[in-house]
């Protein structure tokens, strides 16, 4: 126990100050998802009359933004780091080491949470300046520590599933950036199952994030969900934890094939 | 080199990877419909399509898809340019062009042509089937002329990329800055939210990049106001012929500084 926090503390040690004393890039990387999400989300100015409640506008696109940066960070910070490990021939040495994965996630995990805390800081100040300060309540605070601990597994499950296709196939950026764009929309991450047609809310349902999202949304901003609460805690829960541990069986299925078969070389983009 | 010997070049190049890699292109051809539902989503989650015809005289899916094509056409076209010097250096290659006698302007100025190509075939997956959707057969010719002047805001884009990416590639970390200044072009291009609704500031801003005219003016083909689209044409135009000295002397700045203090490949 102790070795694993020595070797997790070594990490943490060693992406805080690659990350946050070296380098800028940390800065940079704010600076250039504040302006992406400004592109995006100036023209609902065109959408919206003068009626509109702004400090609802505001509220429902940073409750949007949040579930869509935790997408990013399943996808960029953990899925996207085995790309890394692979890049720079790393991952060969964690798998000889014996190791295992386990200790290197834990030490970018607060690195991670830490990105996400001022990442939303930032949207706040942003949105505050474009729009209205967005409201930061939760009205169910059970519901919503259940149903973000529920979104967190989902987003496990999803991180193990897309790095074990990146260990087996080499499929990269592009694959990442379609997934992590099309995912929080599809799935009902960044808004409301009830604003989306039809045909995209089964699709939704099909998929474990919208239980969580939806759940998280109600237990924040009073949404009522498109099913009855009860079915969406517990199909949602199910639903989630099978997701998980396919996640889990997924990524040790193609580590195992990896290992027979060698890592394939993975393209700049 | 002539030009065209350096374009044959860089055509066989992007073109080979193009057609080696299909799901790079699938996605190429998918990115203006995932902008264009991302952009639809957060509009219709805050407002009303009603009140974005109201306000803009478009349908807003009409408007989005336009929008999603030209930001796609504009940024590849621009990213090859951007992220060039850079690649190499990663390769290792940066060296071998900077002693091989070839003119750079030249060899820069031909980087966005294979990208720029690739956009027509972008424009009938993305445009067309969408204006014909909503226009019948009018929209094939509305989609060729938007295709057109796209293009064109492409090419004239080319003097002002080569100054913004010599000028970035001059400091560290120069990939950073680029995923800042890339958004920062997008936005002051007006591409989804139009120059009339900026403030004067970023309206000043908007106007010396040359594409951003043309931006405009595609956008009021779009809705049908014809009145000030030549003079838009006349103002691009003319910011382009103004960067291509200021990029040139950009450029080679960027090169001595290369030459002088060495290029590091890791």
């Amino acid at each position: 126990m102790l070795g694993l926090l020595r070797r997790a503390y070594a990490v943490f040690k060693a992406y805080f100050v690659s990350e946050f004393i070296r380098s800028r890039g940390f800065i940079y990387g704010l600076m250039s998802m504040a302006l992406w999400i400004t592109m995006f989300s100036a023209p609902v100015i065109m959408f919206t009359g003068s009626d509109v409640n702004v400090n609802e506008v505001a509220t429902r696109i940073f409750i949007g933004i949040m579930l869509f940066l935790f997408f990013s960070t399943a996808s960029w910070d953990w899925a996207a780091e085995i790309r890394w490990m692979i890049n720079e021939g790393r991952i060969e040495y964690y798998i000889a080491s014996g190791s295992g994965f386990l200790p290197h996630y834990l030490g970018i995990l607060p690195i991670s949470i830490l990105w996400l805390i001022i990442a939303l800081i930032v949207n706040y100040i942003l949105l505050s300046i474009l729009w209205s300060p967005p409201t930061i309540r939760v009205l169910n605070l059970v519901l919503f520590i259940y149903g973000f601990a529920l979104f967190l597994m989902c987003l496990m499950g999803y991180a193990l599933i897309l790095g074990g296709t990146m260990i087996s196939t080499s499929a990269v950026g592009f694959i990442v950036e379609i997934i992590n764009f099309v995912l929080p929309v599809a799935t009902g991450g960044l808004f409301p199952l009830k604003l989306m047609p039809e045909p995209l809310q089964v699709f939704a349902l099909l998929t474990p994030f919208s239980y969580t999202a939806e759940l998280i949304r109600y237990s924040m901003l009073g949404i009522e969900p498109v099913v009855e609460l009860n079915y969406l805690i517990i199909t949602g829960s199910i639903y989630t934890m099978v997701f998980l541990l396919i996640g889990i069986g997924y990524f040790k299925y193609q580590l195992r094939k990896v290992l027979r078969e060698g890592f394939k070389s993975i393209s700049m983009w | 080199m002539s030009f065209i010997d350096i374009l044959r070049a860089e055509y066989r190049l992007v073109y080979n990877d193009v057609f080696r890699r299909k799901s790079v292109l699938l996605t190429t051809i998918m990115y203006p419909y995932i902008f264009t539902a991302f952009t639809l989503f957060i509009g219709y989650s805050a407002g009303s399509p009603s009140v974005f015809t109201q306000k803009m005289g478009i349908e807003p899916a009409l408007y989005m898809i336009t929008a999603s094509y030209m930001l796609m056409s504009i940024l590849t076209s621009l990213d090859d340019l951007l992220w060039k010097p850079l690649f190499d250096t990663y390769t290792g290659t940066i060296i071998y062009i900077l002693a091989s006698p070839v003119n750079r302007f030249k060899l820069y100025a031909a980087i966005p042509f294979p990208r720029l190509t690739l956009l027509v075939l972008l424009g009938f997956t993305s445009l067309l089937p969408v204006y014909i959707y909503y226009f019948g057969l009018g929209g094939l010719l509305l989609s060729l002329l938007i295709m057109g002047v796209v293009a064109l805001g492409c090419l004239i884009m080319i003097p002002f990329a080569i100054f913004v990416a010599s000028s970035v590639h001059r400091v560290g970390e120069s990939w950073r800055i680029l995923n800042v200044v890339r958004p920062l072009i997008m936005i002051f291009l007006g591409v989804y939210y139009p120059r009339i609704y900026m403030p004067l500031g970023a309206y000043i801003i908007s106007s010396l990049i040359p594409s951003s005219h043309i931006v405009e003016a595609a956008q009021r083909l779009l809705i049908g106001i014809q009145s000030g689209v030549y003079v838009l044409f006349a103002i691009a135009f003319t910011l382009a012929i103004i960067y291509i000295p200021i990029s040139q002397f950009t450029l080679s700045s960027w090169e001595r500084k290369k030459v002088k203090e060495g290029v590091r490949t890791s």
